[in-house]
């Protein structure tokens, strides 16, 4: 028999209000966020994200201070409101800070509350990673920038060249340190977001949102996570090698003994380039939803977009160069950057054209956000054409280093990420706040921005080419760029007082003003759902959708929300539960339980940070003792939070659907996870080949020849081990899930010690044969790739030692096997690794 | 401007300490040629915003109604695609052909220029190739801050630094290329007026990178003959209270004066430093008392200098050696 | 109309083109490279690095027509058109093969663009 509040099917009765009241209570304690302090162990993307963004901002304001006292130095020739040498460290702070801390941290920080929204999910399938990535990013941050208060801060550029910096004699201190480890610290956080977000689309779509459905947001995040993933890791390796020869004395960048300032130069642009890109995409990314809500149609184009997106995401990856043009390359090498950096303005030309007609054929209402999208067109415009001017090697000649490109690049980052960031701060705040923002005062915030940015940016393009290189603490009078510099200055306070306006928008007190209406700019996409003031379990029950703009094309969609009619629209085994779709079609496959608040991930970023912060002031001991903790922590994290045994195989997601709630391989996310997170690690290591072989092609003695070491013996039987220690994870995972658990354990355990002394042998090579890595940059590289391969035979061993006691403790069983699985996927990157790395370190000094 | 300048240049040109550093007043074959891409470019681009913002003020103020589908489609295939695509391959054919024109083998001197913090050092008559993992060659005439060269001939600077990365830049005459450790670079200047021309360090060096400055002076071919020959001379003055002064406290431990006991190596080489235009790395002007106060305390002037201050030293000490200084043509 | 094998396009076969691309960039860039880095001889000729850049550019071009014909064709048999936000299978196949004309037409001149080099300038000066 039923009873009214279970349907024939015995499903609960989505119909009966009160059915519907439990379903909402027990939702709303599930996904409630901790009270007191232990708030702030809450993981929650509507947490998270919002820390997230205030913390970016924050960083932002700061360096705007910072951008604000070299303007007032700047104003008048000759000006000494600041002294040379700390005017260095304000500008290598403010660019340092509004690159790493503020546009790429806002990506990140802005796509953790929104791309759950979007794609109808409860939160992103590893909530504790994106804290960690905020904790790390705080942490960090906020190292680098209280740098300055001690006078210490980084002196030298956000671009850091060496050999300027990596020698104690012209950078004394420790700011080149706090630079190198502060940031390298934030770049973790950053793949961190990256792998989140590169999984959140791809995976965490809501039902029948096929890949031709995903909101542009999607395709944006989906593209710069994904650039993320290949352009942040050059720039760890850059990290290490400069760290190495700051700290050590190894010579990389060193050419009395055989380095060469240059390899930096392109590691670090190999990052710096595409970084432009991770900076401007998810802020056109904003654009492309408002676009179509203000033009009130579908966005005219979607594959254009897409086109756009994933074209710019490839070619930015040709275009390093560019910013090397003087260093005396040859013209031919210089001319395929120059063709790349042509070829990238096709697309970028695209996506200004599609949002052009989207507005064309559209019935267009002029609001806020509208305002800032058109000053953002004329601001980013510009930056685009002087762009295309710059990527031409001889007008480059000119333009190069000097106030002209500090006027590009503003024009291109004000208008290509600030202004879409403002005027995604107008549409979106509703969906933070629960209110709109004051049209008046957005309207008087742009137009001061405008204006103010005009005024301070345009004379720069003209300082510049009257002969005012970049960097210079003051000028000449003779130089007669006196006016140009006092309009400048001008400009960036009106420009300031505008952004302050907007400030003050956001945290102005409230007091009794009412909540905005639901949809409040009647939006097709699913993150207007929210309620005004929004619940924390993101949507009330998640949708099917057949629609690329569901609100306006679904029939009763909101009203099937909210009443529960689609997908777990119940918590009732108190878990925080979301649904993971497949790639293509968005065809229903898992139901994930996501872990809930823990203080494990704060923690974690804690000791994490303290290995950094150690090893900047050469605090050996405390560096040791704080990475000893921070595994330890990260073990711990794992052990109790990762790959839970679920009470039941499968359970009802609501309309009869039945889904497991645990898989491995690769439907799992955790393995995604592990395939993202290695092929950004494998990138990391083949910077690092890439020094290798760069120093191969300048000099004519490298490698030397093959008696000078490590010889052909000690890496062979490294790589042996490291073959027995693959094999052993690749079978231990195989007899596992056939049930011989007894072999699977001895396989465990022998890959464990295998890939250990692997390790040991491959650091023995270099050893026995008597490289000094403070010599020559010959055995520098040899050991800094010994020593890459050997940790991650270490790590490797330890997840093979992990997952034994797994077994052990009954965690991983022949049916539930996502860590050894997980385990293997690694081991098929470190056999890769170890593999190219003993070829490279052994058999190509016999080849040559 | 050009026209003045050119009246002025016979009589001003060995008078004037200060030239300008400005790209839009070209006096060199690479300048004016970047400088007529710019604004040909400048001119364009203007075209392209006004067409791009004028049409995002039409669709979304002037009209703000429905077009159809088919003009929206046409405009990113034609404006995004097509009209881009054709214009961009044009560019870069033009700047590529640039290229090679511009780095044409020299026909006349060949002059190694090293940045070093915070200063120049200047060689004529060397010979030498760029190249990388290579020094600059040494030997030469000795010189430092300023630079001359003949008009109506291509000189080739060699560029490294024995330090850190410098820049080395003359907006009027060409781009800038970089001094770079380990590597030799080359820079090809040819000069279409004489005259002087400032130069700069482009490239972020350190504390004092905003006032490394240079001189660039352009001569006839036979006034640079003679102008390389005086400074392969020794010093002229090599008896008088300011050399004593020179060497007892110390100053040749860093500075040459051949002719002299002097010959320090590791600053600016200062046998003919009055026949140069400016002291302390195109900062000042060569006059006694700008040497005088240079020396009392270097570091007020151009903070961040390598050269420590003499302020200990009595005035008329000072003066002495900034006499003596200033008597070395 | 039919095609014959018609292939199921996915995100890696939406990238192939601009992969290639990529491929081409780096091969080219690592020659030159290769050739001109020790900056020795500025003014030698380099016909045999740009020969082989040339020919590693015709085979770029010739997979990445390929990779246009294949998703050209299959787009017009799925019915063409630039609707593709329907919810069937057949939509998203049509985005896909659409969206991967559209980057292979932008990675035939990003290529197209690369050929300029060699074809101007001639030494490693």
């Amino acid at each position: 028999m039923t009873d009214r509040r279970t349907n024939a099917t015995g499903e609960p009765n989505q119909e009966d209000e009160e059915v519907r009241r439990g379903q909402e209570e027990r939702l709303r304690t599930v996904w409630a966020a901790p009270r007191s302090w232990r708030y702030w162990s809450a993981v929650n993307n509507t947490e998270v994200g919002v820390w997230y963004t205030a913390a970016a901002f924050g960083f932002m304001l700061f360096a705007g201070v910072l951008a604000l006292m070299m303007r007032v130095q700047l104003a008048v020739p000759e000006n000494d409101f600041l002294s040379a040498t700390f005017y260095n460290q304000v500008y290598t702070l403010h660019g340092t800070a509004m690159m790493f801390l503020f546009a790429v941290p806002i990506f990140e920080a802005v796509a953790i509350i929104l791309l759950p929204q979007m794609l109808g999910a409860r939160d992103l399938p590893f909530p504790r990673l994106s804290a960690f990535g905020f904790w790390c990013f705080v942490i960090g941050g906020v190292f680098v920038c209280g740098s300055i208060f001690f006078g210490a801060a980084p002196n030298a550029g956000w671009f850091m060249y060496p050999p300027l910096t990596t020698n104690e004699q012209y950078t004394p201190g420790y700011g080149p340190d706090i630079w190198l480890l502060g940031l390298s610290f934030i770049e973790v956080a950053s793949i961190a977001a990256a792998v989140e977000l590169i999984v959140g689309t791809l995976k965490c779509r809501p039902p029948g949102m096929r890949l031709n459905l995903m909101p542009l947001y999607g395709w944006y995040v989906l593209v710069v996570a994904g650039m993320i993933l290949f352009a942040f890791p050059p720039l760890i390796a850059g990290d290490i090698l400069f760290e190495l020869e700051r700290m050590f004395d190894w010579p990389f960048f060193d050419p009395s003994r055989g380095g060469d300032p240059l390899l930096w130069q392109h590691l670090f642009w190999i990052f710096g380039h595409p970084e432009v890109y991770i900076v401007f995409l998810p802020a056109v990314a904003l654009v492309a939803m408002i676009v179509p809500t203000f033009a009130q149609r579908p966005i005219l184009g979607y594959s254009w977009i897409v086109l756009a997106a994933v074209g710019t995401g490839f070619i930015s990856f040709g275009l390093w160069v560019h910013h090397m043009y003087t260093t005396g390359l040859p013209s031919i090498s210089l001319g395929f950057f120059s063709a790349a950096s042509e070829a990238v303005a096709i697309p970028t030309g695209v996506q200004i054209f599609v949002f052009l007609a989207t507005l064309l054929t559209g019935r267009v209402i002029y609001s806020v956000p509208m305002l800032f999208v058109s000053g953002a067109l004329a601001i980013f415009v510009i930056g685009g054409l002087t762009g295309v001017m710059v990527a031409l090697v001889p007008f480059d000649w000119q333009a190069h280093d000097t106030y002209f490109v500090v006027g590009h690049l503003h024009c291109v980052l004000i208008g290509g990420m600030l202004f879409p960031l403002a005027a995604g701060i107008y549409y979106y705040w509703p969906i933070v706040g629960g209110r709109r923002l004051s049209d008046k005062l957005g309207r008087v915030a742009f137009w001061l921005m405008f204006a103010g940015f005009n005024l301070a940016f345009l004379p720069m393009h003209y300082s510049g080419l009257a002969g005012m290189a970049r960097r210079v603490w003051t000028y000449s009078e003779e130089l007669g760029v006196g006016m140009a510099n006092f309009a400048s200055s001008i400009g960036a306070f009106v420009f300031a007082a505008g952004f302050l306006v907007i400030v003050w928008d956001v945290l102005r007190p409230r007091g009794k003003e009412a909540h905005a209406r639901r949809n409040p700019w009647n939006a097709g996409t699913l993150e207007w759902l929210t309620e005004m003031p929004g619940e924390s379990w993101g949507v009330r029950s998640v949708p099917i959708v057949t629609t690329r703009y569901p609100l306006w094309e679904q029939p009763n969609f909101i009203d099937d929300v909210d009443k529960g009619r689609f997908y777990l629209p119940d918590a009732e085994e108190m878990k925080r539960e979301t649904i993971i779709t497949s790639v293509l079609d968005g065809e229903p496959l898992q139901c994930l339980r996501v872990p809930g608040p823990s203080f494990m991930p704060m923690i974690a970023a804690v000791l994490t940070g303290a290995v950094f912060i150690f090893a900047t002031f050469h605090w050996w001991a405390a560096t040791f003792a704080a990475m000893g903790l921070s595994v330890a922590s990260i073990i711990v994290w794992l052990w109790r939070g990762t790959a839970e045994i679920p009470e039941k195989a499968e359970k009802n997601v609501g309309l009869g659907l039945k889904l497991p709630l645990y898989k491995s391989g690769p439907h799992s996310i955790g393995w995604w996870a592990m395939f993202i997170t290695m092929t950004g690690d494998a990138m990391a290591f083949i910077g690092l080949i890439f020094g290798y072989y760069y120093f191969f092609t300048i000099h004519a003695d490298f490698p030397p020849p093959a008696a000078v070491g490590p010889g052909v013996f000690w890496p062979g039987v490294a790589l042996a081990m490291f073959a027995l220690a693959w094999g052993a994870a690749l079978f231990g995972g195989i007899s596992n899930r056939a049930e011989r658990i007894g072999t699977s354990r001895a396989l465990m355990a022998a890959g464990t010690l295998t890939s250990l002394a692997g390790s040991a042998a491959l650091l023995w090579g270099p050893y026995v044969t008597g490289l000094d890595p403070t010599a020559h940059v010959y055995p520098a590289t040899v050991w800094v790739l010994a020593i890459w391969t050997a940790v991650h035979g270490g790590v490797g061993g330890l997840m093979l030692g992990y997952c034994l006691g797994r077994s052990f403790a009954g965690r991983l069983t022949p049916a539930h096997d996502v860590d050894i699985s997980n385990v293997t996927l690694y081991w098929h990157f470190m056999g890769g690794t170890a593999l190219l790395t003993v070829t490279t370190l052994a058999l190509f000094p016999i080849l040559t | 401007m050009t026209a003045t300048r050119l009246a002025l240049s016979t009589t001003f040109a060995l008078s004037a300490c200060q030239g300008s550093q400005t790209a839009f007043d070209p006096a060199g074959v690479e300048a004016e040629r970047v400088l007529t891409l710019f604004w040909i470019m400048l001119a364009g681009g203007g075209a392209i915003w006004a067409v791009v913002v004028g049409l995002g003020f039409y669709a979304t103020r002037v009209a703000p109604e429905q077009h159809s589908e088919k003009a929206g489609l046409r405009l990113i295939i034609w404006g995004g695609c097509g009209f881009t695509t054709i214009v961009l391959a044009a560019l870069l054919f033009w700047g590529l052909k640039m290229m090679p024109e511009l780095r044409r083998p020299a026909d006349g001197p060949t002059v190694a220029v090293s940045g070093e913090q915070f200063w120049w050092r200047v060689a004529y008559g060397v010979e030498g190739d760029p190249g990388v993992v290579r020094n600059l060659p040494m030997g030469g005439v000795p010189s430092a801050n300023e630079i001359r060269i003949p008009l109506g001939q291509r000189t080739e600077i060699l560029l490294s630094s024995p330090d850190v990365i410098h820049s080395f830049w003359v907006p009027q005459l060409a781009g800038k290329m970089d001094a770079i450790p380990g590597r030799v670079n080359r820079l090809i200047l040819e000069p279409t007026e004489a005259g002087v021309f400032n130069g700069a360090c482009a490239e972020f060096c350190g504390t004092a990178h905003a006032q490394m400055g240079f001189r660039v002076v352009v001569v006839s071919e036979s006034e640079f003959e003679a102008y390389v020959q005086a400074q392969a001379e020794p010093a002229a003055v090599v008896d008088s209270a300011g050399l004593d002064l020179f060497l007892q406290n110390g100053c040749a431990a860093c500075h040459s004066v051949r002719g002299t006991p002097a010959d320090g190596d590791v600053g600016p080489d200062l046998t003919h430093l009055a026949s140069r235009r400016t002291i302390a790395a195109g900062l000042l002007p060569t006059t006694e008392e700008n040497i005088a106060a240079f020396i009392a305390s270097p570091d007020h002037l151009k903070p961040g200098v390598e050269m420590p201050a003499f302020g200990m030293l009595p005035n008329e000490q000072i003066a002495q050696i900034a006499a003596w200084l200033g008597s070395l043509e | 109309m039919q095609v014959f094998g018609k292939t199921q396009d996915n995100l890696w076969t939406l990238i192939a083109a601009p992969t290639i691309w990529g491929g081409h960039f780096l091969f080219s860039y690592l020659l030159a490279a290769y050739r001109c880095a020790p900056n020795a001889d500025p003014f030698r000729g380099i016909g045999g690095t740009r020969i082989a850049i040339a020919v590693a550019t015709l085979v770029s071009l010739a997979l990445i027509a390929l990779i246009l014909r294949r998703s050209w064709r299959e787009w017009r048999a799925d019915g063409g058109g630039f609707r593709n936000s329907q919810d069937t299978p057949e939509a998203r196949e049509r985005f896909l093969e659409f969206s991967t004309l559209l980057l292979a037409c932008l990675s035939f001149a990003a290529v197209a663009f690369e050929t300029m080099p060699i074809l101007l300038i001639g030494d490693c000066r």
